[in-house]
């Protein structure tokens, strides 16, 4: 119970540092990035008084104390207001994040979860036949490709499987003129869609959890409790998987949160080549575009969503391990 | 004569690093053990004892290789069968208890997973059966059955190396090989460890082999004695021969240095017979330029320190602790782990604060010394760490280790602080010194490294040394030679010195007045000689007990 | 045990040519250091990852004497495919893919290497200062390197280069550093906290010698392999970064770079006109530099973790 109640404080400790990073950053800028946005955004039409001091607080503009700026801008995450969009005019930075959201959290969210599993049983493979051929293709393999550059993997992907063979669509989530709902049929072309992205996001990922868990796997192998449980004859499989890799999953998974925000970043070029609607793509177009209010939004977004996946793994860690519940 | 349960011919085994020339580990061990022998293995470190128990229980895996010889047990060789027929052979068959049993247990599962994990591979319990077997076979160990829902982490060192006894007996052993069981145990839990194994070894009736780098101990527990040396099996005989009329020179100099710190005079080789009194006031600072001669006053001390985690009592390391340290004497401050001598140790060294209580070392007021200060008291009081490994940076030369106090702490610069780095070589007996001086702490060996550590103590003519079980790391024909070095140091240069140790019998060979320490207070102080042999306080008596007594008990 | 000395004479004769009080600095820290070389160059893996970063360090410090033409020169035909004189062919404005290839090496191997040097440096300074506080400092730097280490990099470089609009090189670096140096601060700081509670350094303080002496002599020492680990994992973030960055035009367009050349080839639809060289090139650079980097740290891992190190079949 100490152990929750202590996660949770530091969870909200961390988000407010989080917010608060946010709302300095544009004002540690040099010039006013708020003026470039009201000025960009006066060229689609007349900015409404509200408006502009939404902005204001959003972006930073020299009127009234830092405090008083600080406690507006609380006050607006507090109701999700982020402020109106000049790209995508007059739509509110809240509702753009909110319809990307779940396509970056289904197809990032899901394909990380099914990398982290897949490297780390590879890994305990690896580490568990030590020197063989299962040890050194995926040692091998996961070292370099976990040295691509998500995007070009991408790219790479994108050009043969889906230019010169054909065999994938190129762009989107879902076909022309489709119209996202619950039916199977949209499923089925949203899933197609996925693959590409999400094929790109496990080759690149899965090397990272394969080498870490194969190196902490070592480890545990040369621990004198794996020893004894062989001296005690206990079968291999429980060796392995109940004392060996059980102990040494417990580091990985502290690395596996710490790991979350490189994966979400590299998953961002990834939509920006397959045009896939998520944050990524979004935030590409907002910085395009110079719309810093939806770059603002944005990043407090990813930001959150992060520190949220993180959280869970902690608490998981605090349930897999007996020695944190005292 | 029956058939042997274990033979044992020409067994050899070489350890093959990468990348390096195979080297042999043990060498043509030949051995029978009958159905309930109690056999000691002994050897000092590098003897191969380990890797001879780790061999005949299955578990040699690289770079360790049996490269010769047969393991019959119960007329199957061990060393040639497959991984999947030795698993199955581990019930009813040969069980080992690790030398750091501590860690011998899955900090993430339960006590109870451990005993099912081992019912479950081996099929010999059934399901229902599991929870009360468990339950008996913690009994069996002393052990209440509630440890079964506790987590390795939840236990005692003592309590840990129980469970894994227990588990090693759930197996139902015909062979049990025990590596150090006790080695990394407390005193007291060491002796009530071992006294556990022998009842268990005489209700259970299974055959027996205790690995250990104690010949003393082992002559008191077992029967039969095997001396391991350099991978050689050179003696092997009963327990009551060895000590009577040990054969081998190296048994005979492994005995030498047993002795009993009850006895009326006691004696080890390189270390001067003792009387009951030694003769104080003989010993005079012999000591050239020594200006003032300052005693360590400690009055009232305690210590506590702050929980270790929230919610838990605050502990006391130290109680209400008083003693004067005169200049040149000799004093023994003993007890278990945990009873605050090293806490003691690092207030008089200005390393931690007394929580009340004072401490003065001639002008300096050592419970608030400041930090410019603390230059000031080392120049005085200097410190011999236990662990040799750990008390030498591995990148510095020795020649760099030496010269720190000394360019630090004397006016010497140049040639003359070299010429006062090459004598305390000399002085702690490394020479050629030159030689010693170039070298790094892994080109020297335990008792090489450890008398660094000495010369770079006395670097700064110090009149106090704090030797913080300045042995115990050292195999024990190492010991004396270093409690003789130390012992002459202190004579011959005037120091007085703090011996701090939970080793009886150092403290009765090297010191003249003890401090016994118990749960960080004095329960009994004296001259060493009477204390030890006239011990009144209980814990003294059981810490003069739990040493073993092979002469005495024969 | 009698252990053989290896060279007495030879090592004494260095120390008497020193006369100075002070004692043999020079030689332990250049033992250190040919001693971490030689540990890397043993493991077989860092070997090819050496040679591998030497080939591309090679083509960065002679890129303008390899390359056949000016990489911005733009004066050939338009996405022309291989030939004799362009053996990669050109780009879509007409510059010669193989002169921007070499050139491209070395923006990336700067970048690498200033953004990696900054890092460890800040990495060092930050994990050393913070393993020697206990207190509420100590606390309150924790908690900024942890939220460091969870916002997600990438995000935050993005923001920070959309602010300081087509800043080039300088401001890349910039942002690499800022969100780089927090992994490097808390393995050195970890390293820190139990290498300070050892004897030796205990011995130290009893030795006389003062807090700087001791940080410096012997804690950062013992750490050799660990800052060398970050400084090569800085430098492998820094790397992907910048193309990162490039990639999505939030460099300096004009710069010659694989990042530029990727985020110009995506732009000008190499994809669909078959130029697959424009991509698979660069990126194909990127990564083999990188990898090189990982590779070479499987030989400092090695100093570290024995039991890392190839071999000793289960």
């Amino acid at each position: 119970m100490r152990f929750l109640l202590t996660k949770v404080g530091l969870l909200v400790l961390t988000l407010w540092a989080a917010i608060t990073l946010n709302f300095l950053l544009p004002r540690l800028m040099p010039g006013s990035p708020a003026d470039a946005a009201i000025a960009k955004l006066a060229q689609n039409g007349p900015v409404s008084n509200a408006t502009r001091a939404s902005i204001e607080a959003q972006l930073g503009v020299p009127t009234g104390s830092m405090f008083d700026q600080y406690l507006q801008y609380l006050g607006n995450v507090a109701q999700f207001d982020f402020g109106v969009s000049y790209t995508f005019f007059p739509q509110s930075v809240a509702g753009l994040v909110g319809a990307a959201l779940p396509w970056t959290l289904v197809l990032v969210g899901l394909v990380t979860i099914v990398a982290f599993i897949a490297g780390t049983l590879l890994g305990v493979l690896a580490a568990w036949k030590r020197g063989t051929w299962l040890d050194t293709l995926p040692t091998v393999g996961g070292t370099f490709a976990s040295a691509f550059p998500y995007f070009w993997t991408a790219l790479l992907l994108l050009f043969f499987l889906g230019y010169v063979l054909g065999w994938f669509p190129t762009s989107g989530a879902y076909g022309r003129g489709a119209t996202p709902e619950f039916t199977g049929a949209f499923l089925l072309d949203a899933l197609y869609h996925s693959l590409l992205p999400a094929t790109t996001i496990l080759i690149t990922s899965l090397g990272g959890w394969i080498l870490g868990m194969r190196s902490t796997m070592i480890n545990t192998l040369g621990d004198d409790y794996v020893t004894f449980a062989e001296a005690n004859g206990l079968r291999p499989r429980t060796v392995a998987i109940r004392y060996a890799a059980r102990n040494a999953i417990l580091p990985n998974l502290t690395s596996f949160g710490l790991a979350l925000g490189g994966v979400v970043g590299g998953s961002l070029l990834v939509e920006r080549v397959f045009n896939y609607p998520g944050v990524g793509y979004l935030l590409y177009t907002a910085v395009v575009n110079q719309d810093f209010p939806l770059m603002q939004g944005l990043f407090l977004i990813i930001t959150i969503s992060v520190l949220m996946a993180n959280f869970i793994v902690d608490i998981l860690y605090g349930i897999l391990d007996p020695r944190t519940r005292r | 004569m029956n058939e042997p349960l274990l033979s044992v011919r020409d067994l050899s085994v070489v350890y093959e690093p990468r990348g390096g020339d195979p080297v042999p580990a043990v060498t043509g061990a030949t051995f029978e053990l009958q159905q309930g022998d109690f056999v000691g293995l002994v050897g000092e470190s590098g003897s191969g004892k380990s890797t001879l128990g780790f061999a005949l229980t299955g578990l040699s895996k690289p770079p360790a290789r049996v490269s010769a010889g047969s393991i019959l047990f119960n007329g199957v060789d061990i060393a040639g069968l497959s991984l999947a027929d030795l698993r199955v052979q581990r019930h009813g068959g040969f069980a080992m208890v690790l030398q750091s049993g501590m860690n011998a247990l899955n900090p993430v599962r339960s006590i109870r997973n451990h005993f099912y994990d081992i019912f479950a591979a081996h099929g010999h319990v059934s399901r229902a059966d599991r929870e009360e077997r468990a339950k008996v076979l913690v009994g069996k160990v002393e052990l209440p059955s509630s440890v079964l829902d506790r987590f390795a982490g939840e236990l005692s060192g003592g309590m840990r190396q129980r469970v894994s006894i227990a588990l090693a007996l759930s197996l139902e052993p015909k062979l049990m090989i025990f590596d150090e069981p006790t080695t990394a145990l407390d005193v007291l839990v060491q002796h009530a460890v071992m006294n556990t194994i022998r009842e268990l070894q005489a209700a259970e009736k299974f055959t027996a082999v205790l690995i250990s780098h104690d010949l003393g101990m082992v002559l008191e527990v077992t029967e039969r004695v095997m001396v391991m040396h350099e991978g050689l099996i050179v003696e092997d005989n009963t327990a009551a021969a060895i000590l009577a009329a040990p054969q081998h020179p190296y048994t005979q100099m492994l005995l030498s240095h047993y002795g009993d710190p009850r006895a009326e005079v006691v004696e080890v080789p390189g270390l001067a017979v003792r009387g009951t009194a030694r003769n104080v006031s003989s010993r005079v600072a012999s000591r050239e330029g020594r200006a003032a001669r300052e005693a360590i006053v400690v009055s009232g001390v305690s210590k506590v320190y702050p929980p270790p985690r929230r919610g838990e009592k605050p502990v006391q390391a130290v109680s209400n602790v008083s003693f004067t340290l005169e200049p040149g004497a000799s004093m023994a401050l003993v007890g278990a782990s945990g009873s605050g001598k090293s806490t003691i140790a690092k207030m008089i060294t200005g390393v931690e604060r007394p929580t009340s209580g004072t401490i003065r070392f001639g002008d300096l007021q050592v419970d608030t010394i400041k930090r410019r200060s603390l230059k000031r008291l080392h120049t005085e009081v200097q410190m011999v760490f236990q662990d040799p490994y750990a008390a030498l940076n591995p990148l510095h030369t020795v020649e760099y280790i030496l010269m720190r106090p000394i360019l630090n702490f004397s006016q010497r610069r140049g040639q003359d602080a070299r010429r006062r780095m090459l004598e305390l070589l000399d002085t702690v007996g490394l020479t050629p010194v030159e030689q010693f001086a170039a070298r790094l702490p892994h080109q020297l060996s335990g008792g090489q490294r450890q008398r660094v550590v000495i010369a770079r103590a006395l670097a700064s003519d110090p009149q106090v040394i704090i030797a913080d079980e300045p042995v115990s790391m050292l195999d024990v024909s190492l010991r004396a030679g270093l409690l003789a070095l130390l012992d002459s140091l202190r004579e011959t240069w005037g120091v007085s010195m703090l011996y701090i140790t939970h080793d009886l019998l150092s403290a009765r060979l090297v010191t003249d007045q003890i401090m016994v320490l118990n749960h960080g207070a004095v329960v009994e102080e004296g001259a060493t000689a009477s204390v030890l042999r006239n011990p009144q306080d209980d814990y003294t008596i059981r810490l003069l007990e739990a040493i073993p007594h092979p002469q005495t008990d024969r | 045990m009698t252990p053989s000395t290896p060279d007495p004479q030879g090592t004494h004769a260095v120390m008497v040519r020193r006369k100075q009080a002070d004692v043999a600095p020079a030689t332990s820290a250049l033992r250190v250091v040919w001693r971490a070389v030689a540990t890397i160059w043993s493991v077989p893996k860092a070997r090819v990852g050496v040679a591998l970063l030497g080939f591309f360090v090679l083509l960065a410090v002679f890129a303008p004497l390899i390359a056949p033409y000016d990489p911005s020169d733009n004066s050939f035909g338009r996405s022309e495919d291989f030939s004799a004189a362009h053996w990669m062919g050109t780009t879509a404005a007409g510059q010669d893919v193989l002169s921007q290839i070499i050139h491209g090496a070395s923006t990336s191997v700067f970048v690498g290497f200033v953004a990696g040097l900054l890092s460890t440096i800040i990495a060092v300074t930050i994990g050393l200062t913070w393993g020697y506080l206990r207190n509420i400092t100590g606390d309150v730097i924790n908690f900024v390197v942890n939220l460091f280490l969870v916002i997600p990099a990438l995000p935050l470089m993005i923001v920070i280069a959309a602010y300081l609009q087509n800043g080039g090189i300088g401001m890349i670096i910039f942002v690499v550093v800022i969100t780089g140096w927090a992994w490097g601060a808390r393995v050195l700081r970890s390293q820190t906290q139990s290498l300070r509670s050892r004897d030796f350094v205990t011995a130290a303080v009893f030795s006389g010698d003062g807090p700087a002496r001791i940080v410096f002599r012997e804690i950062l020492p013992n750490m050799t392999s660990l800052i060398v680990g970050s400084f090569f994992g800085a430098a492998t973030a820094a790397i992907l970064a910048e193309a990162g960055l490039e990639f999505l035009g939030l460099g300096d367009s004009t710069t010659i770079s694989w990042g530029t050349m990727l985020f110009w080839a995506q732009n000008s639809n190499a994809l669909l006109t078959g130029q697959w060289i424009l991509l698979f090139a660069p990126g194909l650079c990127i990564s083999l530099l990188a990898t090189s980097l990982s590779l070479i740290n499987f030989g400092v891992d090695g100093l570290s973790n024995p039991r890392l190190r190839e071999g000793a079949n289960r």
